[in-house]
């Protein structure tokens, strides 16, 4: 807060108060009075008025400028109101208590968002549980029923199973609750899952998968690990290339500071003008245009998981070459947790 | 033959799995007395339990940790709600496996003999007719000859051998190879299926495994 502005502000209340001298002046010099009283009667009203004006702004540069700089500070501006005090002048109570009210409302607003969130979060998690009993029923029948078994149907199935769980790692991924559990982690067991799940749509499609991890431990969520890989596994898929021999090779290298997970591919690739862009929220490209089913949402999903289990994913690729996403997980994870 | 019991409350899932259980030379039993299950358990004396962790009712992981406290009889725990801390908890509780709907079949049945395999813990070696099989040295022998198997031969062969006298699909072939981290191609299952016909040759068993046009193999 700034004298000059406060004194420009303040200017019709110095203007009357000098026209009063002015006038108190004029008044003791007709009534000829003394011109020492005259000069006393001045400098008393003058400096007592300063010395008004200097503690009324001392007062509001007080509070202001504490409110101003603690409000830089903050990370989350709405928590201003914990951090100044009530003020000793009026529109400086006023403003307080107007702050104090728009964060309450605010606060309740949000909290009845929170609530209907984390509502709508638990329906979903319900239903996604709820929706794969009809799939592991049907597994089971087609399995039992021969005669009704069809290739086609089971593939279908899978599809139906990983768009069901693309929500359900939606919604985890966009929750700011930890619901992940980080543990120890064979590499191995999760692409064996992830093969197992597309091992007909890999034997259908002629893709050779070939794997080559040995026995790397990782620190993560297998789970959500596992959504990953078939995420990126599930892309090698969709846009593999005509007119070579399908491959996907999935291979782990190591060195003293992490483990890198590489998932390699000899599809179509992608332009290097949407490389940088793949991992963006419903960002489809030219390969999603040329392919009906994209949502432009997997990548984004698991790009978000990465972010917080804490493993780097980057990605490269030449068109009509290949593609290769790397997943970057980091040993010094298993010093911190050992201390 | 093995009693294994299904604790589960979708009936269309039940019903089946009790099917695929009957098919696979298990007898498969429904537990339909939720409220008493612990009760039931302990009168059925199954060989081996498949246990739903969410059924009204009955908290699965609660039932679990209650009949540790009495026996060892495998469990298998089946899940729709597939997080790493149910997992966790539940092999910590004493769970023999965890597996999530919707599974593969022919994986479960897989897992299900593999347990019984562990806890039977006998000498490896298989018998098929006069000959000696080690799957853990990989050969194959009868009195006079030897034949080493490759990893996959073996694979493929112990599956014959397990299922013998009955069509064993390429599917079913194909989902114990993955199974064990071998990801083979349909050629690739070829010539492992021409190569195994050779030794089997080799020791005088020649057309021991039959080709079921559009269905599959058996091992006679």
């Amino acid at each position: 807060m700034k004298f000059n502005k406060y004194v420009r502000n303040n200017f019709i209340s110095i203007f009357i108060f000098m026209i009063m001298i002015a006038i108190i002046d004029l008044m003791l010099v007709s009534f000829k009075t003394n011109e020492q009283a005259i000069i006393g009667v001045n400098i008393t009203a003058i400096s007592g008025y300063i010395l008004y004006i200097v503690y009324d702004f001392e007062r509001r540069r007080k509070f202001y400028n504490k409110f101003l700089n603690d409000l830089e500070l903050l990370d989350k501006k709405y928590l201003i109101t914990e951090m100044i005090e009530k003020p000793n002048f009026y529109e400086g109570e006023i403003l307080y208590d107007a702050l104090y009210e728009i964060d309450k409302s605010m606060a309740e607003k949000i909290k009845e968002y929170s609530i209907s969130m984390t509502d709508f979060k638990e329906y979903i998690e319900m239903w996604i549980h709820e929706v794969k009993l009809p799939l592991a029923s049907i597994n089971l029948i087609i399995h039992n029923h021969k005669e009704l078994s069809d290739k086609k149907i089971v593939e279908q199935l899978k599809r139906i199973d990983d768009d069901v769980e693309q929500v359900l790692y939606y919604v985890r991924s966009e929750n700011a609750e930890k619901d992940y559990l980080i543990k120890e982690t064979d590499l191995s067991k999760v692409i064996s899952n992830v093969a197992m799940k597309n091992k007909d749509i890999l034997l259908e499609n002629k893709i050779d998968f070939i794997v080559e991890v040995d026995n790397q431990r990782v620190l993560t969520d297998s789970k959500w690990l596992e959504f990953i890989v078939n995420q990126i596994v599930s892309n090698s898929i969709k846009y593999i290339r005509n007119g070579v021999e399908h491959l996907i090779k999935i291979t782990a290298e190591e060195n003293n500071k992490s483990i890198i997970l590489n998932i390699y591919d000899n599809g179509i690739g992608i332009e290097k003008s949407d490389i940088t862009k793949v991992f963006d929220k419903t960002f489809t490209g030219n390969n999603g245009r040329k392919i009906e089913t994209s949502t432009g949402m997997g990548l984004y999903i698991t790009k978000q998981l990465c972010k917080k289990l804490g493993h780097k994913i980057t990605i490269d690729s030449k068109e009509n070459e290949y593609t290769k996403v790397s997943i970057l997980f980091n040993k010094d994870d298993f010093l911190n947790i050992a201390k | 033959m093995k009693k294994i019991l299904i604790v589960e409350d979708d009936i269309s899932i039940r019903k089946e799995l009790k099917n695929l259980l009957d098919n696979a030379g298990f007898n498969g039993m429904i537990l339909e007395d939720f409220e008493n299950a612990f009760e039931q358990i302990k009168k059925e004396h199954p060989d081996l339990i498949l246990l739903d962790i969410n059924i009204p009712k009955l908290n699965g992981e609660m039932l679990l940790q209650k009949i540790r406290k009495e026996s060892n009889v495998p469990i298998i725990m089946v899940t729709s709600k597939n997080t790493e801390a149910d997992e966790v908890l539940s092999m910590s509780y004493g769970a023999d496996d965890y597996i999530t709907k919707p599974y593969n079949p022919t994986i479960l049945l897989l897992r299900i003999n593999a347990i019984f395999k562990r806890m039977e813990n006998k000498n490896d070696i298989l018998i098929y007719h006069d000959l000696e099989v080690d799957p853990k040295k990989g050969i194959m022998k009868n009195s006079t000859e030897e034949v080493i198997l490759t990893k996959n031969e073996m694979i493929i062969f112990t599956f014959l051998l397990a299922n013998m006298g009955n069509i064993v699909t390429r599917d079913d072939l194909m989902t114990d190879l993955w199974n064990n981290n071998e990801y083979i191609n349909d050629n690739a299952l070829n010539v492992n299926i021409s190569r195994l016909r050779a030794k089997l040759k080799d020791l005088g068993y020649e057309d021991a495994i039959e080709t079921r046009k559009g269905q599959g193999y058996i091992l006679k």
